[in-house]
């Protein structure tokens, strides 16, 4: 297992990002967000392996076989954080550190938003911040790792 | 010039280190205020630390932030749940506020999962320790915040 690793889901409808709703979700794209990521990493010492997925399966295919390569899980699951049982127990049996993370405040916006089901089985979440959303959970999982 | 910032905590926070370390961890809020010090000095922060158990104290710190500071790093504790009078005291006070929780709430009791203030926040950093406060002071800093201060 490579301990300066980490890996970084983006789930269902982030793929749009830039081009969506940008009064919610800002103008940065999610390649914008991945290479924040990378020049974050890089400042660091460490990497990051970026993905995403629309579809939930692919997602928790990439969770189970996170442990043989990762030290760390930043995931931003999109709309499934509300309502995926699945990605929870992908998630709760993957025995490595999960931070949660949201570009947008889900406070602010719809009741159905205010609830995630992945959140107690993750370490801990981060969400409002835009792209820094994702760039804090990095510096939150290499500070643990160095711990 | 110095970028100000204020960090506050609200009630039993000043118990940290004694009070179920298991939840909160072993540092007393002197050795966070200390590490949240440490790194704000190299970004050019000065920090303005504030304790209260009083929810009116608080109240009136948030209020007087207003046009002072750049934002604020709240740890309002359980006041998070119930007070209404914090959340209004965040919005008149026209400042970036960033809620953090040392512990993920998420995991906890049912009343602990809604946060009264969250919405007039700009964002929420819980479940990382003490470095979620560290964290959301760097959020402070990003370019674009969502308030231009008041003139």
């Amino acid at each position: 297992m490579s301990t300066n690793c980490f890996l970084v889901i983006s789930g269902p409808n982030l793929n749009l990002l830039g081009c969506r709703e940008t009064s919610i979700y800002g103008g940065s794209s999610l390649e914008d967000i991945h290479q924040a990521l990378q020049e974050s990493a890089t400042a660091m010492d460490l990497s990051v392996d970026c993905f995403q997925f629309n579809l939930e399966g692919d997602i928790v295919d990439c969770l189970q076989g996170a442990p043989e390569k990762y030290s760390g899980v930043i995931i931003n699951a999109g709309a499934l954080a509300h309502d995926s049982y699945t990605l929870r127990s992908a998630i709760g049996s993957l025995l490595l550190p999960c931070i949660e993370v949201f570009i947008s405040n889900m406070d602010t916006r719809e009741e159905f938003r205010h609830h995630s089901v992945i959140a107690p089985v993750c370490l801990g979440v981060i969400g409002g911040f835009g792209k820094q959303s994702y760039v804090l959970a990095l510096e939150a999982l290499a500070n643990l790792s160095n711990q | 010039m110095q970028t100000k910032i204020a960090v506050i905590h609200g009630p039993n926070l000043n118990m940290l280190g004694l009070r179920e370390v298991g939840i909160y961890g072993g540092n007393s809020m002197q050795s966070i205020n200390n590490e949240i010090a440490a790194a704000a000095d190299p970004l050019g922060v000065t920090v303005e630390f504030f304790q209260s158990n009083h929810e009116g104290e608080l109240v009136t710190f948030i209020q007087q932030c207003r046009g002072r500071v750049k934002g604020i790093v709240l740890n309002a504790g359980a006041y998070t749940h119930y007070s209404i009078a914090m959340r209004d005291a965040i919005t008149a006070a026209q400042v970036n506020v960033v809620e953090v929780h040392i512990s993920n709430i998420f995991k906890r009791e049912t009343f602990r999962h809604v946060s009264v203030i969250g919405a007039v926040c700009i964002g929420q950093i819980c479940g990382l320790g003490a470095q979620g406060y560290i964290l959301g002071l760097k959020a402070l800093l990003c370019e674009r915040l969502p308030i231009e201060e008041p003139s």
